[in-house]
């Protein structure tokens, strides 16, 4: 789907990442995402996929290079404008991340209470969201109470109420049944379609050869291999 | 922030409080320790202040005579006295031994009059002639006192200004040992508080990160914590003021004898009841605040991140 008309979301340009500990995350990594994409980002352990996210959502500061995200320029982002940066975007975590107190619909606001938003948004983004994922009825569930895809299911809706440009999905189908990763991953396409760009970090190969989509294989933080299709 | 913000963080503060109810009983009986030590010393540095302003109110010096004074000499001596600077002789007065006899009886009761008479013989009294003295201006004490002493055919004096003396030199030790006390427990208060922040604040590690994933500023993250230190200051405070009322009344009621012998009036609670809250909520509001801020600006500098933080 990336086309050169098309408009950037994220673009790395000649990028380095060592922690520390002398772990060198990434190396020279060069990429453009195009706003609309659906990307799997694939990779062994410790390739560097984490570290790449972690820099699109400036959790971690790049060396040397130039991230651009969303029109931020990540090399001199500023502390006050990383919350105005991950509001541009939702992330979906492996384990969930739910609030076991709070109930479905309270788990799905809860980023609406962050950027202040009235208590009828609130209600209508959040039915329309977890509509979208199949658990309207499911509202008033405690998480402990859903099985793991219906709590994946919730992570997304929550991602998604805060209509976010794009979806960073951490490896979003890693605890959940393998019917269920496809029902995920079907879901992600859904709100692809609708226009949110998506970036999912996977290693289940065959779900990426199932769904047509451009892969980005990093492999000792270099990206040895970018092809649409769900071709690598 | 917008106010819905507001209203919605200010609701999490006040859940948080009850979902850790253990430590913040506990974080409340520590601050309320410290704020009643607190504020008895200031109960007793007022009352101490209201006796000492009734001695010096009355300025008295008890003046007593020799014993083989004459008649006309006892009038002299008291002349001299009433002439001295500083006394004011208005006031002077001239009590013979058998009025000062009298005197011990109404405040004994009658009957004491025949062990008087049986010991010393009827009509007799070894109580000594005296002049009850009058001072203008408390500051010239020590020149009067000497003055007083050279006159011819005084034996000895007694003045409440040593009552006072030793009352000052008591509130002083009260007020020294009580600050220090106080500096002692509001640290111990400040601790306490920030330990219940830190459990709270381990508690909601997984809000936490989810707070920043989705953009949450610091000061979003920062404002529960912060109204949950400071509704506990508040709490202390006003429940304080209410323990430190009920045993400022037992203590009244059982130090009565000793109050009615010194004869002055307690102070009212109410007189010392605003100052004591505004106290208390100036301190309990900079623990809270004090307390809850440093504890999750460390936590957020040092973690508080998306995929790291759990």
């Amino acid at each position: 789907m990336s086309s050169g008309a098309s408009q950037p979301l994220i673009e790395f340009k000649g990028v380095y990442k060592t922690y520390d500990n002398g772990t060198k995350a990434l190396s020279d990594v060069n990429l453009r995402i195009d706003k609309g994409e659906f990307v799997f980002i694939v990779g062994p352990s410790g390739s560097g996929k984490s570290t790449f996210i972690k820099l699109i959502i400036h959790e971690e500061k790049l060396d040397a290079g130039e991230i651009l995200v969303n029109g931020f320029k990540m090399s001199s982002l500023r502390k006050k404008e990383v919350p105005l940066l991950r509001r541009t975007m939702g992330i979906v975590f492996q384990d969930f991340r739910l609030i076991p107190t709070m109930n479905v619909f309270e788990n799905v606001a809860f980023p609406m209470h962050v950027v202040g938003a009235s208590k009828r948004e609130i209600r209508k983004r959040v039915s329309y969201a977890l509509n979208l994922v199949g658990l309207g009825r499911k509202a008033r569930s405690l998480p402990r109470e859903l099985s793991g895809g219906e709590q994946q299911r919730v992570g997304l809706a929550r991602a998604l109420v805060n209509k976010p440009s794009m979806i960073i999905a951490d490896e979003p189908t890693g605890n959940v049944d393998p019917n269920m990763s496809y029902e995920i991953v079907d879901l992600l396409t859904e709100i692809n379609r609708r226009g949110t760009t998506i970036l999912m970090v996977t290693h289940e190969h065959q779900l990426v050869r199932d769904f047509d989509r451009r892969v980005v294989m990093i492999e000792t933080g270099h990206i040895v291999a970018d092809n649409a299709g769900g071709v690598f | 922030m917008k106010a819905r913000s507001v209203r919605y963080l200010i609701g999490e503060g006040l859940k948080n409080i009850w979902l850790n109810r253990m430590m913040s009983i506990a974080s409340v009986g520590v601050l309320m320790a410290s704020m009643l030590l607190m504020g008895l010393a200031i109960a007793f540095s007022e009352n101490v202040d209201r006796i000492m302003s009734t001695i010096e109110s009355q300025n008295v010096v008890m003046i007593y005579l020799d014993d083989d004074l004459s008649d006309e000499q006892v009038q002299s001596v008291y002349e001299q006295i009433r002439s001295l600077d500083n006394i004011n002789p208005d006031e002077t007065i001239y009590i013979s031994s058998s009025q000062a006899l009298e005197g011990v009886l109404e405040t004994m009761g009658p009957e004491y009059e025949q062990y008087f008479d049986a010991y010393f013989g009827e009509g007799n009294t070894i109580l000594p002639e005296t002049v009850r003295a009058s001072m203008i201006d408390l500051e010239q004490y020590d020149q009067t006192i000497s003055a007083i002493e050279n006159v011819d055919g005084v034996d000895s004096y007694d003045s409440s200004r040593d009552l006072a003396v030793i009352l000052t030199t008591v509130r002083s030790a009260i007020n020294t040992a009580g600050i220090w006390m106080i500096v002692l427990l509001s640290l111990i208060s400040l601790v306490i508080i920030a330990n219940t922040v830190r459990i709270t604040m381990f508690n909601r590690k997984l809000e936490i990160s989810i707070m920043k994933a989705v953009g949450a500023t610091n000061g979003f993250i920062r404002f529960p914590f912060m109204v949950e230190g400071i509704t506990l200051g508040i709490i202390a405070s006003l429940l304080t003021v209410g323990v430190e009322y009920l045993l400022y009344k037992v203590a009244i009621r059982a130090l009565e004898p000793i109050i009615s012998i010194l004869s002055f009036n307690p102070v009212p609670f109410s007189n010392f009841m605003w100052i004591i809250l505004l106290i208390f909520l100036a301190l309990g509001i900079i623990a809270g605040l004090i307390a809850s801020v440093i504890t999750i600006s460390k936590y957020l500098r040092r973690e508080g991140s998306e995929f790291s933080a759990l």
